[in-house]
């Protein structure tokens, strides 16, 4: 065996998590590999919106782990060497419609505030003050003063290049094909550029995490989620926090408060902000419908009706583009973080969904302690992959 | 020598420059120079930097033009504003 061809982390994807993974695992002294069959921020980190709220996570465990993470991320510009535009307690707004949604939300909140946030409802009057555009026929809000905002793409990116400025490298356009095993021990990679071998295998590959999984062996229950979002010119301040409608939370945590068929099927719902150079990101969807990543009128109609709705001031601004990301959805709305049982020296970090952005840092910190230190600082348990073993993936 | 102060970008200010640097860090596409400078993000949507950064790129690389992949096309082709396609007033 080629000493070149040697690592200590052979990591399969290299998008946001695989960066993230990468990074922390350099950090501490080990010789990393990434083998990206595209190019970074291709899958969903290209693709999405840039929020690192609280609000929008599950009560329990999903949201302690998200305390963790945006914790780690003021400084983070600093600590990567590249600005990547991240606004702190920027706020962050769930508006509701109904006294349904209030009652729904006031309860979650409650939860959520047991991780330590302050986070409840507040009236339109007070809502107001934070974000004056909202329409002030809007019961009110649950809403926290915390939580921030990034730039994905260029997180991905600065994540990748201070990684390869600690020694990892990074293999684009390079698809993996096989996980090589010996025995019950994942060892290597066989991709389309060669076999590269390593003391651990990580599986980052995002919404295409399943195929990966079975090339080793290993259910990965993970089906990709497309989300369509819409991009306006710039325009000037508009909005500080980012903003949730109720609907879009209750589609992603409680699917069971739904009665709407379509929004069911679509998810078509509200998730809203600025970014730094002024354009508004107006989203969201939720579509189990393949690797389909194509934007639909229906949904561009269903979302641009709905910001208008909750902020009637944008209906003279103009739409520049829309897209379309894949989010790596899970059964149980968890991501998959830590070891894999049934196959030694095999880790997984994928499924968030839709809050890989804000969970990253968290993500590949803990990960690389679990690889290099044996154990992670924080309990990964929930998150176990091994909670899948038995699931059948098709 | 093309001077690398040259905007090729207008609507973000995208110089000769950036679009090396990106290619640099492994940019192979108009997609990947755009995602690593923002070239192509702006107003109007890469309709003229687009054939600019794909000739960089294959002088740069020595890809055959006729590979490197454009960015994908999509809605809306003209910005179009909002009150359009989600009705003018607030239901």
């Amino acid at each position: 065996m080629n000493n070149a061809t040697r690592y200590d982390i052979v990591i399969i994807g290299g998008g946001i998590m695989g960066s993230t993974v990468a990074y922390y695992s350099a950090k501490k002294g080990r010789k990393v590999l990434v083998v990206e069959k595209n190019d970074q921020a291709t899958g969903s980190a290209g693709a999405t919106d840039g929020v690192v709220g609280y609000h929008t996570k599950k009560p329990g465990v999903h949201m302690d782990l998200a305390v963790q993470s945006i914790a780690l991320f003021s400084g983070l510009s600093e600590e990567l060497g590249q600005n990547i535009e991240y606004v702190d307690n920027c706020g962050g707004m769930i508006p509701v419609e109904n006294e349904e949604q209030w009652e729904i939300m006031e309860q979650i909140g409650k939860e959520q505030s047991a991780s330590g946030v302050d986070i409840h409802m507040i009236g339109i009057k007070e809502a107001i003050k934070y974000e004056p555009q909202l329409n002030p026929k809007l019961p009110g809000c649950l809403y926290t003063s915390s939580g921030g905002k990034v730039h994905p793409i260029f997180m991905t990116f600065a994540f990748a290049s201070a990684a390869k400025r600690l020694g990892a490298v990074f293999m684009n356009e390079t698809e993996v094909t096989g996980v090589i095993k010996d025995g019950d021990k994942a060892i290597g990679v066989n991709t389309s550029k060669g076999d590269f071998y390593g003391d651990k295998v990580v599986i980052s590959a995002g919404s295409w995490s399943a195929s990966v999984g079975e090339m080793a062996g290993v259910p990965v229950p993970i089906r990709p989620r497309k989300g369509q979002i819409l991009i306006t010119e710039p325009v000037g301040p508009f909005l500080d926090c980012t903003v949730q409608c109720a609907q879009y939370y209750m589609i992603k945590h409680r699917p069971d408060a739904i009665k709407d068929e379509y929004i069911l099927r679509t998810g078509a719902s509200l998730s809203f902000g600025q970014t730094d150079d002024g354009a508004l990101t107006i989203g969201a969807t939720r579509e189990l419908v393949g690797f389909d990543r194509e934007n639909t009128l229906e949904s561009f109609e269903a979302v641009a009706r709905r910001v208008v709705k909750f902020f009637p001031a944008l209906r003279n601004v103009h739409v520049i583009r829309s897209f379309a990301g894949l989010r790596p959805y899970t059964p149980d709305g968890l991501p998959m973080i830590g070891r894999v049982d049934s196959v030694r020296g095999l880790y997984i970090a994928a499924g968030h969904e839709g809050d890989g952005i804000a969970l990253a840092p968290i993500t590949g910190k803990l990960l690389a302690e679990q690889m290099v230190d044996g154990e992670a600082s924080f309990n990964l348990e929930p998150f176990s992959p091994n909670r899948f073993a038995h699931s059948d993936v098709h | 020598m093309p001077d690398n102060n040259l905007i090729i970008c207008r609507c973000r200010e995208v110089t000769r420059q950036d679009v090396l640097d990106a290619i640099a860090d492994g940019a192979t596409t108009v997609s990947g120079v755009k995602r690593r400078s923002t070239a192509g993000m702006g107003l109007c949507q890469g309709k003229t930097c687009e054939r600019l950064i794909s000739r960089i790129i294959a002088e740069e690389t020595g890809r055959n033009p006729a590979d490197i992949l454009p960015q994908k096309s999509r809605m809306p082709v003209r910005p179009i504003k909002l009150s359009v396609i989600g009705g003018a007033d607030d239901e």
